[in-house]
């Protein structure tokens, strides 16, 4: 009995250190492969992966990605972590995009105390307050900004356009946001974050989108007529975009600027009439190719091993993921979660998203990386960056046009 | 003669409140009649499997997305507008139905009534998954000038595209009511619907019937589908909502009560959009539908219990 006991204690000593002293180095990466988001994210990893192995890989190590399905569900989420964890034996985690899926994954990601470089999730309220503070979440590296941190970076934003064209003068906010914790939570942020010094005076409404069986946005669209809004704003999905501008036009509502944060756009979007000088926020265009020579090189690389376009942000915050955690690992020498938080906290990476991340404590967790968005707008089909002025590729065309 | 006075008050009430609504706020009668069309149109196919042959198709939804999804395609790889799609994508989703019908439908007729509902939503779920293994839940949305059809009355501007939607509704109810009534095919239809061991002794050919009803039922579902997708983005689970509204919708009107579902639909729409209207009100739009199906099971068990 004494000598079985021994024996699985070796066995149990020993077990990380051959995980360890393999040849490869696991990363779990988790998305929503149905989605666009999960589909391209999970796709520029792969190309992250690939880049890294084919220039001599990690400390003399190959990456391996293994990639699972969260199918945006909490509940699938958490099931991918035990399994990546327990089957797979991965060493860290990257990926994430919707925060009731994210909110999932917490507690087993807690249990397995590994470092995560997660790409999604903006609830504050939701991912934030779960994490919780420093020491408990210092193995989670957040790269999207939090709501808060969007709605902060909007405010900055429209006051730096003001003064810069003067023509622009925003007093008169209306967001319509849809129904769930991702539209409740950009109009808390919203009300917080411009309407608390009473410099603009802002009014909202809910919706229900069209991907929970909505579409309808005639009282919502009437109400932001009625308020005559300069800044019209809808955070929704992309389910909703077409058919608001449709509906919008029947109604001849014209705001000054008619704005949309979806997490992604609609496929031809920027070929219908409609997108004309609709303005978005988001964190990347393929516009900004011109300017940065790290978006051409993620852009160029992906579509020659995709033949596709990267359409959304979180194709690049994927790609980043890996480049961040491969440079954290060769900086540690190691997988062991207390070395490479350590070498992660040194991080300073030039991303093709047009800024260099390094990461900083946000209101509750220590590591936050990205705080600040851009704001965009489609112009001749494609989206051009107009704030910050650093990456901006195009002057805003202001205002909105009139309905033919 | 007490039924009867009741129910002019019903309507006198009723037209005294759409009256108050018109003066408060036109676009919500303008809103909720073209909402209402658009949930009859749907629900009006469901009500003539449901109510006529007794088939219980949670699938309802799905066939529709399907037949959107078939037309979005065609529509891009042809230019073709979705409007001349209606009649194709109509037989195509008919065939489409046919096929599912004799394949699957058709073994659990005898099978007790929950068997029926497992086997139907399970081809709801595969349908789903494998549009979404297709095309992956990004969502697809053809761009039509015509969709943001209006006209002005005053200084208000209506939106007028979606009363395609309550024509359609008529037209499926008027037309379905001939259709049961004045052709063989429909008043055999009507005689299985009743007693299908009946019909059989007396020559019908009841499960030729059976999926004739239900191809029917799906050519008016494709229709939809192809009239959907000029207002509506379209992706995987589109359809799931519209099988729920339907089967409500269904049940609110009287099952087998095809012009019935006329009333429901108009009900629910219009009072989407009153509750939409109010701003401390607006969240609560969505409960109507559950509030209405509630009450009128109420309504109709304590109205048992007294007769």
């Amino acid at each position: 009995m004494r000598k079985a006991l021994a024996l699985l204690a070796i066995a149990l000593i020993a077990i990380p250190a051959f995980a360890q002293t393999g040849d490869t180095i696991k990363i779990g990466g988790i998305w929503t492969l149905s989605d666009i988001t999960g589909k391209q994210g999970s796709a520029a990893a792969l190309l992250a992966v690939e880049e890294i192995n084919k220039s001599g890989g990690v400390n003399g190590k190959m990456l391996e990605l293994i990639i699972a399905d969260d199918e945006g569900k909490a509940d699938k989420a958490a099931a991918a972590v035990e399994k990546l964890a327990t089957v797979d034996k991965v060493e860290a985690f990257i990926g994430g995009m919707a925060s009731g899926a994210e909110v999932g994954k917490i507690p087993a990601y807690a249990k397995y105390n590994k470092v995560v470089v997660a790409t999604g999730a903006a609830s504050s309220a939701i991912v934030e307050k779960a994490l919780g503070p420093s020491p408990g979440s210092d193995y989670y590296f957040h790269l999207h900004p939090w709501d808060y941190n969007q709605g902060a970076s909007y405010a900055e934003g429209w006051d730096a356009i003001q003064k810069k064209f003067p023509s622009i003068k925003i007093k008169k906010i209306f967001l319509a946001y849809e129904e769930g914790a991702f539209g409740k939570s950009s109009w808390d942020a919203t009300k917080l974050l411009f309407g608390a010094d009473k410099r603009y005076t802002i009014d909202g409404a809910p919706f229900k989108s069209a991907l929970l069986g909505g579409g309808d946005y005639s009282a919502v669209l009437e109400a932001a007529k009625d308020f005559k809004p300069d800044l019209f704003l809808w955070a929704g999905y992309d389910a909703d975009a077409l058919p608001l501008l449709e509906q919008s036009k029947a109604i001849k509502f014209t705001p000054k600027i008619y704005l949309g944060a979806p997490p992604g756009w609609p496929i031809g979007f920027g070929s219908s009439k409609l997108s004309k000088n609709v303005m978005l926020y988001g964190m990347w265009s393929p516009s900004m190719n011109d300017t940065n020579p790290a978006s051409k090189k993620f852009y160029d690389a992906y579509v020659k091993k995709y033949r596709e376009e990267p359409a959304t942000y979180f194709a690049l915050l994927a790609y980043d993921a890996v480049k961040i955690l491969a440079d954290g690992i060769k900086l540690a020498g190691t997988t062991e979660t207390a070395a490479l938080v350590k070498a992660l906290e040194a991080t300073k990476y030039a991303s093709p998203l047009g800024e260099t991340i390094t990461f900083k404590p946000s209101n509750i967790i220590k590591h936050q990386g990205i705080t600040r968005q851009k704001i965009l707008q489609w112009q001749n089909g494609f989206q051009e960056v107009l704030w910050p002025f650093e990456a901006a590729t195009a002057a805003p065309v202001f205002p909105f046009p009139a309905w033919k | 003669m007490a039924l009867k006075r009741r129910a002019t008050i019903l309507a006198a009430l009723s037209a005294a409140a759409t009256i108050l609504i018109l003066l408060w706020k036109p676009s919500v009668i303008n809103n909720g009649l073209q909402q209402a069309g658009l949930y009859a149109a749907i629900a009006i196919p469901m009500g003539l499997v449901l109510g006529i042959v007794h088939i219980v198709n949670l699938a309802h939804g799905e066939f529709m997305m399907v037949a959107a999804y078939a037309t979005y395609f065609a529509c891009r790889a042809t230019g073709m507008d979705p409007l001349l799609a209606v009649l194709p994508a109509a037989a195509v989703t008919a065939a489409f139905g046919w096929v599912v019908f004799q394949l699957t439908i058709k073994r659990a007729l005898k099978a007790p009534e929950l068997n029926q509902l497992i086997l139907t939503f399970g081809i709801a779920i595969a349908l789903t998954q494998a549009v979404n293994i297709l095309f992956t839940s990004q969502t697809f949305k053809l761009q039509l000038d015509y969709v943001s059809a209006s006209i002005d009355i005053g200084e208000d501007t209506f939106p007028v595209w979606s009363y395609v939607f309550v024509a359609f509704a008529i037209l499926y109810a008027v037309g379905l009511k001939l259709f049961l009534t004045r052709t063989t095919i429909g008043k055999a239809a009507l005689a299985v619907g009743q007693n299908p061991k009946g019909a059989a002794i007396v020559g019908i050919d009841v499960n030729r019937v059976y999926g004739l009803v239900f191809a029917l039922a799906l050519a008016l579902v494709g229709a939809m589908g192809a009239l959907f997708l000029t207002k509506q983005s379209i992706f995987p689970s589109v359809g799931s909502p519209y099988t729920m509204k339907s089967f409500c919708l269904v049940a609110v009107a009287g099952i087998g009560n095809i012009p019935g579902i006329l009333g429901a639909s108009l009900l629910l729409g219009i009072s989407e959009q009153v509750l939409r209207g109010f701003r401390d009100t607006r969240a609560w739009a969505d409960i109507v539908f559950f509030v209405l199906i509630i009450a009128v099971i109420l309504g109709r068990s304590i109205k048992w219990r007294k007769s």
